[in-house]
């Protein structure tokens, strides 16, 4: 993802507020897809669409973790800007029923652009009450320009302004890191979903095992030769050796175990026959269900003949 | 009987993907529900958007589970969708998904409430079954079913004895129907899982000691691109594995419970038949010597009030266990397919000194 650097301090304690301290967000992918999804069904004369991002705050404040969000329906002209606050309301409520723990956490655009509306939804999500205080609310902005790379921003912000009508609807964003997260399972989910990635229809179908398998190996083989060539490299010293990659890719190489030809041959084939013995019963009792049913319908008795394949199998495992 | 319904296949979005797994993730091992918001084009569902449903609602306290036909989460699926329809989803509830692991899904729960779907709904509702176990090891595991119509009959008559199964020829296999399931990328989608598998840049300055290697510096900012893992390539399925075949024992044994209860039944039906038979017979030797005597003959169907023919069981429960037993034997012959394919493979490739 596209990033732009900045730097981020503490500022010296003298506010009060602790809206514009330093505060690490981690992005779910999860919420990414559904803002992506929200702007695609915006309505054609809406330049971005808003919504709330629903999430996670660590104990300190000092890390945000968005999990969830869902649209809140808006409007904007030149002049003014309508938000549907008891739409946010009702379905902020109808969330925390499913998901308790997940709380507010501030607001997503489907625009780059920040400007003065954005300020003062900013100051709505931010607020008393309603809002997130006295934490700081998250501004996400998701761009989804066609064409152009979706880049994520994320910022909280600080009340600028001299009186009170003036800071009530201006604000400073400031720019916060962040960093895209995503669980084990989700993470696998992802990559099924990224095989359509290349594809025209942007469809994935026939989801086996085997597929997974294959690109495993493909990645596997790919970072064997980059390894290798790499050696070489070093070995016809066209590039510097280092000597904590040598150290790291000698590791690696003792973790083979030393066992001797035959004896591993061997483990190996009794493994393989269990494995094989498993799937053979597993057809079997297969089998025997669709016999035992047939026979049930025919003649309105179920005959218990699985239970000797289940002796034998409890005697395979055993 | 009318054909089959008119759903041919199933396409699910990434988002839904993303929302189940997210949610099925966050509650493992508890089964959790949610609500499936989509709409039928030319015999595909386009199932576009979800939403969980709630863990606990106010009217209804008690402990049994929050499927799709509590009544408090009936309520809240209508007032999200009110609420989603504002914001353009497609609002129509087009079903319903539940997680599960290593497929013990099939029993009465799941049959009513896809039947309540069915009923209640539309004939083209569906039920997504997504396996958190599975998941975990490499793979998203997802799958569309819904009731057959022969089954649907047969589930409004209540009436599942072996008379009735053979009239509508229905055996154990026609309970389910599993649709054909694509995973579906919108163009943003696709742009971000793109973006998500740029491989990170190799770093510029070659790593001084090996503890900088293992632990790479916080700067720049560590990112978690979409590179493959190798959980696929992994050898060891023998927990998951021994797991399912456990499944599969206890399945078993509840598939015998079953037969001796129908054997039972069969037992006394045919101890009662045998005294029906003989008191018939009784009747009629009776009768004859009435007759020679010119006496009226004794009414000879008083046995049904004499005798009580025992009910037989529903074999409903009987049709779902073996349902069940199918789908683990099955679920281990994947398992075992894909893990000897591995080990044929790298038999094969071992080198022998």
């Amino acid at each position: 993802m596209d990033r732009e650097s900045f730097i981020h301090l503490t500022k010296p304690a003298v506010t009060s507020s602790t809206t514009a301290n330093p505060l690490q967000v981690v992005i779910c992918a999860q919420a990414l897809f559904a803002i992506l999804d929200h702007s695609l069904r915006r309505s054609p004369d809406q330049e971005r669409v808003i919504g709330t991002l629903l999430g996670v705050r660590s104990e300190d404040g000092s890390e945000i973790e968005i999990r969830n969000c869902f649209a809140v329906g808006h409007n904007e002209s030149q002049e003014q800007v309508e938000v549907d606050m008891d739409y946010h309301k009702q379905m902020y409520n109808l969330h925390l029923k499913a998901n308790p723990k997940e709380i507010l956490v501030g607001w997503y655009a489907t625009s780059p652009e920040l400007n003065t509306f954005s300020a003062l939804i900013q100051n709505f999500y931010a607020s008393n009450g309603d809002g997130t205080y006295p934490y700081p609310a998250v501004h996400l902005t998701v761009s989804s320009n066609p064409g152009k790379d979706i880049t994520c921003r994320t910022y909280i912000s600080s009340s600028v302004g001299i009186t009170p009508d003036r800071a009530a609807d201006s604000c400073l964003f400031v720019p916060v890191p962040y960093e895209i997260k995503y669980a084990e399972n989700e993470r696998n989910a992802l990559e099924a979903l990224s095989l359509g990635r290349t594809s025209l229809d942007r469809q994935v179908s026939n989801i086996v095992d085997i597929h997974g398998l294959e690109v495993g190996i493909v990645e596997l083989l790919e970072m064997l030769n980059r390894v290798s060539s790499y050696v070489s490299q070093i070995l016809a010293g066209e590039t510097l050796p280092s000597v904590a990659i040598g150290q790291t890719l000698m590791n690696s190489l003792s973790l083979a175990p030393k066992i001797d030809a035959p004896e591993l041959e061997k483990l190996f084939n009794t493994h393989l026959q269990d494995v094989l013995l498993v799937s053979y019963l597993a057809n079997t009792i297969r089998t025997q269900i669709d016999l035992s049913n047939k026979l049930a319908t025919i003649t309105g008795t179920l005959p218990s003949q699985p239970q000797k394949t289940e002796n034998k199998r409890q005697r395979e495992r055993e | 009987m009318a054909e089959i319904s008119t759903i041919k296949s199933v396409r699910v979005d990434a988002l839904v993907a993303m929302r189940i797994v997210k949610h099925a993730t966050g509650a493992y091992p508890t089964t959790v529900y949610g609500s499936l918001l989509g709409m039928e084009v030319d015999g595909v569902l386009q199932i576009t958007n979800a939403f969980p449903f709630p863990t606990s609602t106010e009217d209804d306290s008690s402990s049994s589970a929050l499927t799709p036909k509590n009544k408090g989460v009936m309520w809240y699926e209508n007032e999200m969708i009110k609420c989603l329809r504002e914001v353009n989803v497609d609002a129509n509830n087009v079903g319903w998904y539940q997680s599960t692991t290593l497929g013990n899904f099939i029993n009465s729960n799941f049959v009513e409430n896809q039947a309540h779907y069915q009923s209640k709904m539309s004939e083209r509702t569906i039920a997504l079954v997504y396996d958190s176990t599975k998941g975990a090891q490499g793979g998203i595991t997802l799958k569309a079913y819904r009731l057959t119509s022969q089954f649907m009959v047969a589930y409004k008559e209540n009436k599942f004895s072996s008379e009735n199964l053979q009239k509508h020829n229905l055996t154990y296999k026609d309970i389910l129907q599993e649709l054909p399931l694509t995973l579906y990328n919108s163009h943003l989608a696709t742009s971000l899982l793109h973006q998500l598998s740029i491989p990170p840049q190799p770093p510029s300055i070659l790593p001084v000691s090996l503890t900088s290697l293992t632990n790479p510096p916080t700067y720049p900012t560590p990112t978690y691109p979409l590179t493959s893992n190798f959980n696929a390539l992994d050898l060891t399925i023998d927990p998951v594995l021994e797991k399912s075949c456990d499944l599969l024992l206890e399945s078993i044994e509840a598939h015998n419970t079953e037969a001796n209860n129908a054997a039972y039944y069969q037992r006394s039906l045919a101890r009662e038949q045998a005294k029906i038979s003989a008191w018939q017979q009784k009747r009629k030797t009776e009768n004859s010597v009435r007759a020679a005597q010119k006496l009226p003959p004794l009414p000879e169907d008083e046995w049904s009030k004499l005798f009580k023919l025992p009910q037989e069981p529903s074999r409903l429960d009987a049709m779902l266990i073996s349902r069940q037993v199918e789908q683990y034997a099955r679920q281990v012959d994947g398992l075992t397919a894909t893990s000897s394919a591995k080990l044929f493979a790298l038999n094969g490739g071992i080198p022998r000194f």
